[in-house]
């Protein structure tokens, strides 16, 4: 029964290193179609903040609309919540990392929601580095509608109803490098080795950490005609590396051969080791992820992996100059000027 | 001829061409007849433009305190050749025209009923200053200095404000008295003066501030412990969030760290804005944003998740002339029924209505209280009168003693002491129910925030009573509200006449002051003013106990009459609308004369 | 019938069986305890209505062979039934004076009334068993010499355990210290009504909890039962100590026996040692005196039941027949057949004392053996069990099974008043589930019967059903060695009896590993797999029989 998930888990799930179990990160049972690749997403959302110790309240998740934006109900049942409007999320989440620094924020969306009817605000969030993780659960359609083909479809490509897509794609990865995001991802929701590390790392980033997750629909764009669908999307991946999260406490035990591998040192003390590197491409040289973004896309790869990061990202609060302590808990002492000095301010009014 | 002969009560009107810096000339003339004790109600009336569309500048004089706009122009400065035929036509006979006379006045210009100064202003400035910025700037101080003379305005006075103008700019002092003597100097050289209207000092405004709404309703943000704004540029709204930035940069930056215990944040538009204020007040923080009735149109879609989704939101709306793009530089009160009923679905939205600037601070502090007690959009209905002009207001006060209402919030230690949370259960039986910041404890109260139906516990359902149940409670709610709104005002002992009038925000200026004017004829007249929606009792009750209620509103379609008729049940016929809708703010005499033809169109 | 059909005696074994399956019930893999399935074959038994029709009928047209089955008990019993609808003649020796064997002269009626009892024996022996009761068989080889085609020993372990050794043992004149297996069949039987108001009862099997029961129930005030070991290493079932316990019936341990006192040839009392359970680095047990002193009980009766044994007097040793270690006659472990053809031993009599289920269990082997024998055929060349595998799908998620898994913990069965119970012997404690508590506690089964079949054809490795696991059952990852792959799952597989199913190569290059230790069968990664490369298929097992009683998959 898929609407009751049974309460009984495995009774020898390991704990983390704060005493939690991976169930208690999950969410309520998902809704979604059996097999579609938000599913999977969420699970490796569970996935990383189990690894990375995460207090679940800890981490606030934010939502538009859309089949995407459910599935923060179906992760992290002890965070709260935010299903906002559609396309509005990023504007959810700026005014809640205002308003306390201190949590996680976790943005799910869609291509819908932010390629077409959030465009404006997905910029704008990537303008002003807001501190979260943003990801978008990519299939190239309206799910919730019945399939229309969404502004993230591949020109040529037919989703179930068998219509061609007329118009050039909007490639959001392409869009972020362009606008300055410090953290720019791509990964496949069949690949979960390469996107729970991803989501690690973009976690730590501090900033806004975008990842375009390829998710396909199972209902309407898992066809040999799609190329959001699980087989071509096998077909033509194409990963810049491979990638391993390296939290700040751990010691780093492995070691990788020189010239093949490299090392990118987060704020906050983790790394991020890269392997198998792809050729001419710099994760730290925003001008190389282009390229090789551009050349992937003339070679017909979906180009994965991590694309670029800038480990010197400094985030909306620190561009703001906002205190340390989180807004929200600035009380009256901090926040009210007082009677003398509304009296001088009213002596200027006279 | 004759000459218009008054102490006290005048209006004066400056014409200005836009982005010439008049502006600080006539707010140093209004604020002169305010520092010798009188009261002044100084208004713009300017062009949605930046540069070179006539501007206008007018100071009505009022011993007896009337602070509404008056008809009729005792004394025109015009100093804008584009608007020339219309100032002159503009003038009551009697009255004075001042103009640059460095160009001779076309004789089509030339009436005969009324009296012309000419000062060669540009022709003075072009001898004694040699940059052309300070020539443009000058002439406008030059008039003021002739104006001290023909108005007997007090010398100290004028030179006292530009000094304290100038407190940090020193070097700009001299040449600015130096203007203000050559117009004093060249009146004094060729005209009698002071003129049949002139002013005299008196004791009238007591502590008095000489403030615009938007500046205190950010001081009010200020005061009432916002901590985020998120805004989108808007006339007229735009100086509300200017204000707070200003006050905040002075008053709560950390002086040892240079950190901000603020944050604004320029929107990319308003729909981002009220999610940003959404999402801060969603994690506890205290956040607002002001715009003006287009603004509103955009967020209408995010005050739909705020009612649904019980979400504290303080609004500002500075009021203009719609529909759409309409007037933008116009004041109007006609978003009142986009407001009380924001967004799709049935939704009601909580309005309070200021009409002075000390209203203005203190609706928009108190607003943040509201917000969080009710856990619901405030919006703080202003218009671009009341935000944009100066106005005389009393001074504000700020209790020190007086502790933010942070609402029904629970924190570690409440969620450890129950049983089990239910982010929409109505515990207190009064609609309001408790909610959660992230972050609080590790198991207990988390709940998902959505635009959708949802059960006591915060559960998606889409179960019509479990739907039901939850509107219901919401309706509950809205008669809590009530409670917590501030009452009207009543300009009364007792009811004393079968008809009453009701106004708010910045009719009430004008509606009390026709009042005068209709007692004078020997028609008396019961008051309301009402300061909030929903209506309390009392406002239901003044509507049932006068056989005819006019209504005084600045817009085409009487809406806070449709809102009284559609939310008490009144008898349309009850209430009539007194109505003024070209943008300029209402006047005492456009209500005297629209209530008294409406009774002698009755007997 | 189904209930019926494997265990021969459900009414019976649903009130007093040793359970040993539930610790196999994976139930008590995610929480403490099994589904009570023993309790639940009792309220199955007792709600089945008239079953009379549906009863096998021995044939009218015999078959010509006769097989003679020593011992009333459970084992031949059960011989009985699987043979008796072949045409067999069946001759059935006994010396009580009624079928049942222990189940009878052992199991107290306020555990098993005796209406139950005769019930179920009664099935078996309306099959036109010819019984001979009241007999006691004396000699293997005057029953050799009839004209039995076959012959099944299934006489159990018949012989008390005594303390021969202990000082006073035989000082008491009055016969007041008594044997716990004997002394229970007494009170069975009618023969012994009374007990004195102080008893000590020796031994912590369940034969002692009977007895300590029993004796409260026989004028016993003061019961005490005393164990040598520690109480953790009791042999009886923990229920039936806490049933002991709700009696009223201290239970002490590591006490060991030191003497009776006798004065004048009247039982006083007895000596007790006490000693403390000590283990060595490789966990073997020494009991070793504390050095506290020693502890007198009074009693004016004490009961020893410390265990049974096999005796096999009867059996001539010049038969053939051989006997190995323990004077126990050896038999073969899968044919039952001893070293001597013809001659099939089952229950207690073949291995040693286990307990009724298992005695069931050697019945149905024995049988087939003996009708393989009869018929001339090789002991060893034994039928299959059957089985099969049918999918349970109905909708989306819908299974024609209860695929939801409910959190009930497991009930407890109602027991009568206690002062009503303890006045009357045969008054049976426990009450049983009422249906709607039975449906509950069968609920709260995980459906082991169902199975989750994989497809690696239809796979297209989207993790829905990885994802979806609420157990973390089912991993995708890279084939390895399998004590490498056990540390790399979606949980650890550290239950190494449980095998772990590994799929064929995926076009991903991984394969699909799921570990069954913990499936809870809700069928989640059915429902959440888009290509149906999973099934919840219903698998049936059904013991092999001599003859087909009644077939469970046409249900």
């Amino acid at each position: 029964m898929t609407y009751i998930k049974p309460k009984f888990r495995h009774p020898d799930m390991p704990t983390n290193q704060i005493g939690y179990s991976k169930s208690d990160y999950e969410g309520a049972i998902s809704t979604l179609c059996g097999g579609c690749g938000h599913d999977s997403i969420s699970a490796a959302i569970v996935q990383a903040c189990y690894e990375m110790s995460v207090e679940p309240h800890r981490l606030a998740k934010l939502s538009g609309i859309g089949c995407s934006s459910k599935t923060p109900t179906y992760f992290l049942s002890n965070s709260h919540g935010f299903n906002s409007v559609h396309g509005r999320m990023p504007s959810i989440a700026t005014g809640a990392s205002l308003a306390n620094r201190e949590l996680i924020y976790l943005g799910v969306s869609g291509d819908g929601d932010s390629a077409s009817i959030g465009m404006g605000q997905f910029v704008h969030v990537i303008r002003r580095n807001v501190n979260m993780v943003y990801i978008v659960m990519n299939n190239g359609c309206y799910g919730l509608t019945k399939g229309q083909n969404s502004a993230t479809a591949d020109v040529n490509a037919a989703s179930k109803s068998g219509s061609a897509n007329l118009y050039p794609t909007i490639d959001l990865v392409g869009l972020a490098l362009e606008l300055g995001a410090t953290f720019v991802a791509r990964s496949f929701s069949g690949d979960k080795t390469q996107l729970v590390p991803l989501i690690k790392a973009a976690m730590a980033h501090p900033g806004f950490a975008f990842i375009d997750v390829v998710s396909p629909c199972v209902t309407f764009n898992n066809k040999p005609t799609s190329t959001k669908s699980y087989d071509y999307v096998r077909e033509h991946q194409e990963a810049t590396s491979s990638i391993d999260f390296v939290p700040s406490r751990d010691e780093i035990v492995i070691d990788y051969r020189e010239g093949d591998s490299t090392v990118v040192e987060l704020h906050d003390g983790s790394a991020l080791h890269l392997h198998k590197l792809a050729p001419h491409w710099d994760p730290r040289d925003r001008a190389s992820a282009v390229n090789r973004l551009l050349t992937a896309k003339a070679k017909g790869e979906v180009l994965t992996g991590l694309l670029y990061i800038d480990p010197g990202s400094q985030d909306m609060h620190e561009l703001e100059q906002t205190v340390l302590q989180p807004l929200n808990t600035l009380q009256e002492k901090d926040l009210c000027p007082g009677a003398e000095a509304l009296g001088k301010i009213m002596g200027g009014f006279r | 001829m004759e000459h218009l002969r008054a102490v006290n009560d005048m209006v004066v009107r400056f014409a200005n061409v836009n982005g010439t810096g008049s502006a600080s000339a006539n707010n140093m003339f209004a604020k002169s007849i305010f520092r010798m004790g009188i009261p002044v109600a100084p208004k713009n009336i300017f062009p949605s433009n930046i540069q070179g569309l006539p501007t206008w500048y007018e100071v009505r004089v009022s011993e007896k305190g009337y602070l509404g706009r008056r008809d009729g122009i005792d004394l025109m400065v015009c100093v804008n050749p584009q608007s020339l035929a219309q100032d002159v036509a503009s003038v009551q006979p009697g009255g004075y025209f001042v103009y640059d006379n460095t160009k001779k006045l076309h004789p089509e210009f030339v009436r005969d009923d009324i009296h012309y100064i000419g000062i060669p202003m540009t022709e003075m400035c072009n001898h004694h200053f040699s940059e052309p910025r300070q020539r443009q700037l000058f002439k406008n101080v030059v008039y003021v200095g002739a104006l001290a003379a023909l108005l007997d305005i007090e010398w100290d006075v004028l030179t006292g404000i530009i000094r304290d103008q100038f407190k940090k700019a020193e070097k700009l002092i001299a040449p600015n008295i130096k203007a203000l003597e050559l117009g004093r100097q060249y009146i004094h050289d060729h005209f009698a003066y002071p003129l049949g209207i002139r002013v005299e000092r008196r004791d009238l405004v007591g502590d008095s501030v000489l403030i615009d709404g938007n500046t205190a309703a950010g001081l009010g943000a200020l005061y009432g412990g916002a901590t985020v704004a998120a805004w989108y540029p808007i006339t007229p709204s735009t100086s509300v969030v200017n204000a707070f930035e200003k006050y905040a940069h002075q008053l709560r930056t950390d002086p040892e760290t240079g950190r901000r215990k603020f944050a604004i944040i320029q929107a990319e538009d308003e729909l981002a804005a009220m999610g940003m204020v959404m999402g801060a007040t969603w994690n506890g923080a205290r956040a607002f944003t002001a715009t003006s009735g287009p603004g509103v149109s955009l967020m209408s879609e995010f005050l739909g998740l705020a009612y649904f989704a019980e979400i504290p939101v303080v609004l500002v709306n500075v009021q203009r002339g719609g529909p759409s793009t309409g007037m933008p530089t116009r004041t109007q009160q006609a978003d009142l029924l986009l407001a009380a009923y924001a967004s799709h679905g049935d939704t009601r939205q909580v309005l309070l209505f200021p009409s002075s600037p000390k209203e203005c601070f203190d609706h928009t502090a108190a607003a943040f209280d509201l917000a969080d007690r009710l856990q619901t959009p405030i919006i703080v209905m202003t218009d671009l009168d009341l935000g944009m002009n100066d106005h005389l207001s009393p001074p504000f006060h700020w209790d020190d003693l007086r502790a933010y209402d942070r609402g029904k919030v629970l924190d570690a230690e409440a969620l450890e002491s129950i049983q089990q949370f239910g982010r929409y259960l109505d515990t207190d039986g009064d609609g309001i129910c408790y909610r959660t910041l992230p972050g609080t404890h590790p198991t207990k109260g988390s709940f998902f925030t959505r635009g959708t139906s949802k059960d006591e516990y915060a559960r998606y359902t889409e179960d019509g009573a479990a739907y039901t149940r939850n509107v219901d409670r919401l309706m509950k709610k809205w008669e809590t509200t009530k409670k917590y709104l501030p009452p009207p005002e009543l300009f009364q002992e007792s009811n004393q006449h079968a008809q009453g009038l009701l106004f708010f925000g910045t009719t009430a200026y004008p509606a009390l002051e026709s009042m005068d004017l209709m007692q004078a004829e020997g028609i008396g007249f019961d008051a309301i003013r009402l300061t909030a929606f929903p209506f309390n009792e009392t406002v239901e009750a003044f509507i049932r106990d006068h056989e005819q209620v006019f209504v005084i509103e600045q817009n085409r379609d009487g809406q806070m009459r449709s809102l009284l008729i559609n939310e008490l049940g009144v008898n349309p016929q009850k209430l009539v609308s007194v109505l003024n809708y070209d943008g300029k703010p209402i006047s005492a005499n456009v209500i005297k004369n629209q209530i008294v033809g409406r009774f002698q169109a009755v007997s | 019938m189904v209930n019926w059909e494997s265990n021969v005696f459900p009414g019976i074994l649903g009130r007093t069986c040793d359970r040993p399956c539930e610790p196999a019930c994976r139930r008590g893999r995610v929480e403490d305890e099994p589904v009570a399935i023993c309790r639940l074959k009792r309220v199955a038994a007792d709600n089945k209505g008239d079953v009379n029709a549906f009863m096998p009928q021995a044939p009218k047209e015999k078959n010509g062979m006769k097989v003679a089955l020593i011992g009333g008990g459970p084992a031949s019993l059960t011989v009985a039934r699987d043979l008796a609808p072949l045409g067999y003649e069946i001759h059935l020796y006994d010396d009580q004076k009624a079928g049942g064997g222990m189940m009878r002269s052992q199991i107290p009626a306020f555990r098993l009334p005796e209406s139950v009892l005769d019930e179920e024996v009664g099935y078996v022996l309306n099959l036109g068993i010819h019984t001979h009761f009241n007999t006691y068989v004396s000699s293997m080889k005057d029953m050799l010499e009839k004209d039995y085609d076959a012959i099944f020993v299934g006489t159990g372990a018949p012989k008390g355990g005594d303390l021969p050794k202990l000082p006073g043992r035989w000082d008491c004149k009055t016969n007041n210290i008594h044997l716990g297996i004997e002394w229970l069949a007494s009170v069975a039987f009618g023969h012994t009504t009374r007990i004195g108001k102080r008893v000590i009862v020796l031994g912590g099997g369940n034969t002692a909890m009977d007895c300590c029961r029993t004796a409260r129930r026989l004028g016993g005030e003061k019961v005490t039962v005393v164990v040598r070991s520690p109480f953790k290493d009791m042999k009886a079932s923990p229920w039936e100590i806490a049933d002991a316990q709700r009696e009223d019936i201290p239970i002490l341990n590591n006490m060991p026996p030191k003497k009776f006192v006798v004065e004048n040839g009247k039982l006083k009392g007895m000596w007790f040692e006490q000693i403390a359970a000590v283990y060595d680095e490789h966990g073997k047990r020494s009991l070793l005196p504390t050095g506290e002193p020693d502890v007198f009980i009074e009693a004016d009766d004490v009961i020893i039941a410390i265990g049974q044994d096999n005796a096999f007097p009867w059996i001539e040793r010049d038969l053939g027949l051989k006997f190995g270690q323990w004077d126990m006659p050896v038999v073969d472990k899968h044919t039952f057949q001893s070293t001597l053809d013809k001659v099939f031993f089952g229950g207690d009599a073949a291995f040693g004392p286990k307990n009724v289920i298992t005695a069931v269990a050697h019945g149905h082997q024995a049988a087939i053996s003996i009708d393989l024998y009869c018929r001339g055929e090789s002991v060893y060349h034994r039928p299959p069990p059957m089985t099969n595998l049918i999918s349970q799908k109905m909708g989306i998620h819908e299974w024609s099974f209860d695929s939801a898994v409910v959190t009930d913990l497991r009930y407890a069965v109602p027991h009568v008043e206690k002062q009503a119970a303890l006045t009357n012997r045969t008054l049976e404690v426990e009450l049983g589930f009422d249906a709607p508590t039975g449906f509950r506690e069968a609920q709260r089964c995980l459906n082991c019967d169902v199975q989750t079949v994989f497809n690696t054809s239809r796979c297209i490795e989207c993790d829905a059903c990885m994802d979806i696991c609420p157990t973390s059952c089912i991993s995708f990852t890279l084939n390895g060695e399998e004590a490498d792959l056990r540390t790399r799952l979606s949980a650890p597989a550290n239950n190494l009896e449980q095998d772990l199913y590994v799929s064929e190569d995926l076009p991903t290059g991984r394969v699909m590993i799921k570990d069954e230790d913990v499936c809870l069968h809700c069928g989640l990664c059915a429902e959440r797999c888009p290509t149906a490369a999973w099934d919840m298929q219903k698998y049936l097992y059904q013991v092999s029989k001599a003859a087909p009683i009644w077939n469970i998959s046409a249900l």
